[in-house]
């Protein structure tokens, strides 16, 4: 009887099982799906110059119908800057933010911090975008270049924040305090005890904060203008006129570039992960 | 306050010698100085590209809407006119949209983050890599794609066709389930990783001992896995129905003219009517509910030690 009561348990314990993997791998494909068909439309040749459902054949024109789309073109040149500059001020301010989080001495400060960055994940796009737009014309400040970079680093800035704030939370605050002990400056102790053990941290959160930028629609529908017009917000504008089928083109191009990227990053995480093995024992292998 | 009073001996301390108040001793003005400017660049920053512009929000809301333009005032009108007619049906069913949508992600991601939470740790790794890499591709392209999929004579109408789960062309655009369906889409990764990492803290013996105790596996799952879990449910949700309350895009183009949610008559206040503190207002709604949510969601966790990132 316990015999029979044992293989019912364990049948139903297979069936869960094989239902959580099946839910698993169905969550996958519906993730995976939309991607691979972006790359795939890539190649579709479609039908008078117009991208189709149905694969109407294989090509490669696009890709270069892509590189002579001149807006196209300039549109993917602003993105690069856009998210270059974003990044850069981002990493900056980002990681003195997640180092200020952890190990400012006053606790007020370091919760006000703390909420400043949480506050920044959870408020919509939408209005971050549509505040900045308001903000820019009160102050007279015309929309460019400048000011769209500005606009999407607060986002960018908290992704590199927490990045950071979880490697300071895991450094020894006794090799600080030793540095101290030795007469070291504060900022001394920074650039030469903080920084190179932060640093494989603030260069991911750095890639993390390009992909970001690289990717801003919304905050960026908001602050474009004609004259500068980043990638995503072309591409959107676009959709309302059917969109050209050189888009899947730049979107696989772009897609391959963004993936680069993040195996760049993972690189850099695992280097980091290496080098954060104490140095002492290293003779000893 | 602790901290505070480890403040205050070191400061005493300093000025003699360096080796008694242990940990932050020489020289307390540079290094104090260093501090405050770290902690200063970041906030006069976030200060005057994030608060600033949701002060002027806040203000604006307050206004009076001129030919293209605003005058301060102190006027309720704008939100009685967010709240009232098509907007305020707007709002009310963007408010259940976010609810039912994120419901939704939950019911989606849970099986898929238990059944992360339950691989060995190496394979693990892999698998939660697998479920990220999407999220941090395009996204814009990605719903584009998904619109293509979905379209008439795309591949899940040929796919549905096949499997004899649906017969003849797919009219599945320009409706509130293809706007479901980005929805889940889009947000399923950030939905599952809280969960995920919640799962995996819940320790082992604690499911063991309600084994023993005569608990079957559903009412363990039910009375103590679900329970346990209840902080990465609460992140889960302020990751997904925050985002939906300003969401704009997803509706746009999955959900055509149909259901048109807050996000998009919010926009278009600002890019098509100029209609400034009406738009303002939404804006001041929204982190309204934002601010109702977040408390809402710190009781519910209340008890529990913080579960972050």
């Amino acid at each position: 009887m316990s015999a029979a009561a044992a293989f019912h348990r364990s049948l139903g314990k297979r069936l869960v099982d094989a239902g959580l993997s099946l839910w698993f791998v169905a969550a996958l494909v519906f993730l995976y799906a939309p991607i691979f068909a972006a790359i795939v439309y890539a190649f579709n040749l479609g039908v008078v110059n117009k991208q189709t459902a149905v694969i109407t054949g294989w090509t490669l024109q696009w890709f270069p119908a892509a590189w002579n789309d001149l807006s196209l073109r300039r549109a993917v040149q602003a993105s690069l800057v856009v998210s270059f500059w974003s990044a850069l001020i981002s990493v900056a301010i980002g990681s003195a933010l997640g180092y200020a989080m952890v190990r400012h001495p006053q606790r007020a400060v370091r919760r006000f911090l703390s909420a400043l960055t949480y506050t920044l994940l959870i408020v919509p796009e939408t209005v971050i975008g549509v505040s900045l737009l308001m903000t820019y014309a009160v102050s007279g400040v015309p929309l460019g270049m400048a000011s769209l970079i500005a606009g999407i680093t607060p986002m960018a800035i908290a992704v590199v924040a927490l990045i950071v704030r979880a490697r300071v939370l895991t450094l020894d605050r006794r090799i600080e305090e030793a540095a101290a002990d030795l007469g070291s400056t504060r900022l001394k102790t920074i650039r030469f005890i903080i920084l190179p053990q932060i640093l494989p941290a603030v260069m991911a959160g750095a890639v993390m904060a390009y992909t970001f930028s690289f990717d801003n629609l919304v905050v960026s529908a908001f602050l474009t203008t004609p004259q500068v017009n980043t990638l995503p917000v072309f591409l959107y504008g676009s959709l309302q006129y059917g969109p050209s089928p050189a888009v899947y083109a730049a979107a696989a191009t772009v897609f391959l570039f963004t993936l680069l990227m993040l195996a760049l990053a993972a690189q850099i995480h695992r280097w980091a992960r290496r080098s954060t093995l104490p140095r002492s024992d290293e003779p000893q292998r | 306050m602790s901290d505070r009073l480890q403040d205050l001996t070191s400061t005493n301390t300093a000025s003699g010698d360096n080796l008694s108040a242990g940990g932050r001793v020489p020289s307390i003005v540079t290094h104090r100085l260093t501090d405050h400017v770290l902690a200063a660049v970041p906030t006069i920053w976030l200060a005057l590209f994030f608060l600033a512009p949701l002060g002027v929000t806040v203000a604006f809301s307050f206004g009076r809407s001129t030919f293209g333009g605003v005058v301060f005032d102190l006027t309720l009108d704008n939100y009685r006119n967010a709240l009232s007619g098509f907007y305020g049906a707007t709002f009310v069913r963007t408010l259940l949209f976010a609810a039912s949508a994120s419901a939704l992600c939950i019911a989606v991601a849970y099986p898929v983050a238990y059944f992360l939470a339950r691989r060995t740790r190496r394979r693990r790794g892999l698998a939660a890599g697998l479920i990220l890499v999407p999220y941090f591709s395009s996204f814009l392209i990605r719903v584009m794609a998904l619109h293509m999929l979905l379209s008439r004579d795309g591949l899940v109408e040929h796919v549905l066709n096949t499997l004899w789960l649906h017969s003849g062309p797919l009219d599945i655009l320009d409706s509130q389930t293809a706007v479901f369906i980005g929805i889940v889409y889009a947000y399923l990764p950030i939905t599952i990783v809280p969960l995920y990492v919640v799962l995996d803290r819940i320790p082992q013996p604690l499911l063991e001992a309600s084994r023993d105790l005569g608990a079957s596996r559903f009412k363990t799952f039910v009375f103590v896995t679900l329970p346990l879990s209840r902080p990465g449910i609460a992140t889960s949700v302020l990751l997904t129905a925050v985002p939906m309350l300003g969401e704009m895009v997803i509706p746009r183009l999955l959900g055509g003219s149909k259901g048109v949610l807050l996000g998009q008559v919010l926009s278009a206040q600002y890019l098509q009517s100029q209609n400034y503190p009406l738009g303002s207002a939404m804006a001041v709604l929204i982190l309204i509910t934002i601010a109702l949510i977040v408390t809402a969601l710190a009781r519910v966790t209340k008890g529990f030690s913080e579960v972050g990132p």
